[in-house]
């Protein structure tokens, strides 16, 4: 794999992944768009890292930039994202190309991803044994024979109900969950150390959702595998993350773990977002609070803070000029100028 | 008004709740399965089978289900949008005359549809994208021959306004607008001819959550201001939380159950309903972890060919021999209530209030 895995960096033991001051840009026409403006966060061994964030705010692009399966026109502006796996190893994924044969042996090997839309990320000419035949044939160099037998304990594994003959079932003949469960299957197939999953479970209905949920926290704590869950929304977070970063406008204005960011958020977005959805079993009035104003397009971001124009927290000459440090509280960052204000100040009971 | 009110005034409405707006009466819808060349019928989809229900002058009425269960088709059937295979469909008029849309042709069910209204889910095909707001806004009028051309465009400024947009932006086109200011033209589209009524498919669902939350505002001083009565529909039970006086669930084209909003989500008669509130995961971290949340077996069945008896039963952990024999009534129970379960008396499940 050449010298560029014999690179060593300064990584804790049970760090997995680095991702740090990573920057996609998009020249457009209309201006360039900051897609992702300095992003940097880690995920150990075995957690689970929730990143919530409107659409727009960049969340997918941060993952995507770490397959290095950024969309063409866009621009990797800097940053750098490291890898280092159980045996050691490290990988400085920023560094390989697009289509490298590196980043190929990454890929589905140590990084496994998962889609919205299982439809359009599973061919739909091949039978789903045989993608994941070919993914183990390829990364582990198996027999066919033992490909096969793979895939059907693969499935067996995400729980298809009849492995032995859905293992011959074009995605078509699946239904959503089941569909999304074969994903499953191929993302795991090789055992990666970290598996992506951008909004998995959205199209899905909740019962549905709570099956591959569970399914998801069975195979993570089984496998010891990290995984970086992409999603919009706050209770399947609540549900499944050990740390939870909030994105906003393409960076993150909160990291903390799942309690500190539900019981203890230090951003003013986080706290509005949280007082905005309706809550099962709690009367929260008649009338929803709202963020005011809209995400500003993201050709004119507001200078300073960019959640300046909508926070009901900002002072002026300071919010609107200056953009607020990461302030850290033990294993909490906020990235707001008077996140010290919030310290003590319990949001909702 | 229209005369047919007077021509079936004859036909029996009086199980139609004085304080109801809309009534559905055994509402059925059958999709026919064909297959071979000759498009032969070899069987029928149960899409909508018995539904029966009655919204209030007013009430916010919520109908959760998964997909495929048929809410989305109760709605259309209630507008005639789709044509209904069997049963009743009572609207009460400004006048107070009963009409029963089931049996009006075409062009009388047109002068009823300045009564009623749609929102749909997505604000991004709902909307024409060569029309300007002043067309899009403007065409239900225009269709209806309501107003002269500067009395169209007056209105179409004032239910911008009345939406939250700019008056300004008449001579906009679609493309302009964010998801939720585009829900809101669709918003202000349906209420172009002063409806009584609006049926609002998922209309927040594909929206950010702080997006959402301006545009069911929104609706609930809109539904204020002009006396609407709403039929919302959604998969997200907070939202219908939130929003409705009274909730009906469906599953596999019937209703479960139907109650009021505080009363289904305080204890549930359904076992199905326990099982959609108990697969929300809360934004609540401590108390997912404390919470027994079992997820439901399976998937919902194949509509094409629904499990015998009570069409829940294999998927529910309390199910008897008799629900896989006997298909269980929608029956009135105390609190105003109406459950689809052979044993809803004997079991105590549990909701989410605290």
């Amino acid at each position: 794999m050449g010298s560029k895995t014999m690179k060593t960096f300064d990584m804790p033991q049970e760090r997995l992944l680095d991702v740090d001051n990573v920057q996609v840009h998009f020249p457009l026409r209309e201006g360039l768009v900051k897609a992702v403006d300095g992003v940097s966060y880690h995920v150990n061994k075995g957690e689970v890292l929730g990143i919530v964030g409107e659409s727009g705010s960049g969340k997918s692009i941060t993952a995507r930039s770490i397959m290095r399966l950024l969309p063409k026109r866009a621009v990797d502006a800097g940053g750098q994202v490291r890898m280092q796996l159980r045996s050691g190893e490290q990988f400085d994924l920023s560094s390989f190309g697009r289509n490298s044969r590196a980043i190929r042996q990454v890929r589905g090997k140590h990084i496994g991803m998962i889609f919205q839309e299982p439809m359009t990320a599973l061919s739909p000419v091949h039978t789903i044994g045989a993608q994941i035949m070919r993914t183990v044939q390829l990364h582990m160099g198996l027999s066919r024979a033992a490909a096969r037998e793979r895939a059907i304990d693969l499935l067996a594994k995400v729980q298809m109900p009849r492995p032995e003959q859905l293992v011959d079932a074009f995605p078509h003949q699946l239904s959503g969950g089941m569909r999304q469960r074969a994903m499953i299957a191929l993302a795991i197939s090789c055992d990666p150390a970290l598996l992506i999953a951008d909004e998995p479970t959205t199209a899905l209905d909740v019962t549905t959702e709570a099956q591959i949920l569970e399914l998801l926290k069975r195979l993570q704590s089984e496998l010891g595998m990290a995984i970086i869950f992409i999603t919009h929304n706050f209770g399947v977070v609540a549900d499944i993350a050990d740390r939870v970063s909030v994105m906003y406008l393409g960076r993150i204005v909160e990291t903390a773990t799942v309690d500190d960011i539900f019981y203890a958020p230090k951003h003013p977005y986080t706290q509005a977002l949280l007082r905005s959805i309706p809550r099962l079993g709690v009367d929260q009035g008649r009338r929803l609070p709202t963020i005011p104003g809209m995400v500003p397009d993201p050709f004119s971001v507001p200078p300073g803070c960019t959640f300046n124009p909508r926070c009901s927290h900002a002072l002026s000459g300071l919010c609107d000029t200056q953009t607020p440090p990461e302030k850290r509280f033990g294993s909490q960052m906020s990235r707001c100028h008077i996140a010290e204000q919030f310290a003590q100040e319990p949001v909702h009971a | 008004m229209l005369d047919v009110a007077t021509q079936n005034a004859g036909l029996a409405h009086a199980d139609m709740p004085e304080d109801a707006l809309i009534s559905v009466r055994n509402l059925k819808k059958y999709f026919p399965i064909q297959a071979g060349w000759l498009k032969k019928t070899v069987g029928q989809i149960k899409a909508i089978d018995d539904v029966t229900l009655d919204i209030r002058k007013g009430e916010t009425f919520g109908l959760v289900g998964e997909s495929g269960s048929g809410k989305s088709t109760v709605a259309r059937l209630m507008l005639r949008a789709y044509q209904l295979t069997d049963g009743q469909i009572l609207f009460r008029q400004a006048d107070g005359s009963v009409v029963d849309l089931s049996g009006l042709t075409d062009r009388q069910m047109r002068t009823m549809r300045r009564e009623m209204q749609m929102i749909f889910q997505d604000p991004y095909s709902s909307l024409n994208p060569r029309m300007t707001l002043l067309q899009l806004v403007g065409e239900p009028m225009l269709i209806h021959g309501v107003g002269s051309q500067s009395e169209i465009r007056d209105r179409v400024a004032e239910l911008l306004q009345v939406v939250g947009l700019r008056p300004e932006y008449v001579n906009r086109y679609p493309h302009a607008f964010s998801g939720g200011q585009r829900q809101r033209i669709g918003i202000a589209r349906a209420l172009a001819l002063n409806p009584s009524f609006i049926a609002a498919d998922e209309a927040v669902s594909a929206l950010d959550v702080s997006v959402a939350a301006q545009n069911i505002n929104l609706m609930q001083d809109l539904q204020e201001k002009f006396g609407l009565t709403y039929l919302f529909i959604t998969h997200d039970l907070g939202m219908v939380e939130h929003i409705s006086d009274r909730v009906g669930v469906m599953y596999l084209g019937r209703l479960m159950e139907t109650a009021p909003t505080d009363k289904l989500f305080a204890k549930p008669l359904h076992p199905y309903t326990e099982a959609l509130m108990a697969a929300v995961p809360q934004p609540d971290p401590r108390g997912n972890r404390t919470r027994k949340r079992v997820p439901l077996k399976g998937e919902i069945a194949n509509a094409a060919n629904p499990p015998k008896g009570c069409s829940f039963h294999p998927r529910c952990p309390y199910a008897q021999p008799i629900c896989g024999t006997d298909v269980p009534a929608l029956r009135a129970v105390e609190g105003g209530r109406q459950v689809r379960c052979h044993f809803a008396e004997e079991l105590s499940l549990t909701g989410v209030t605290a």
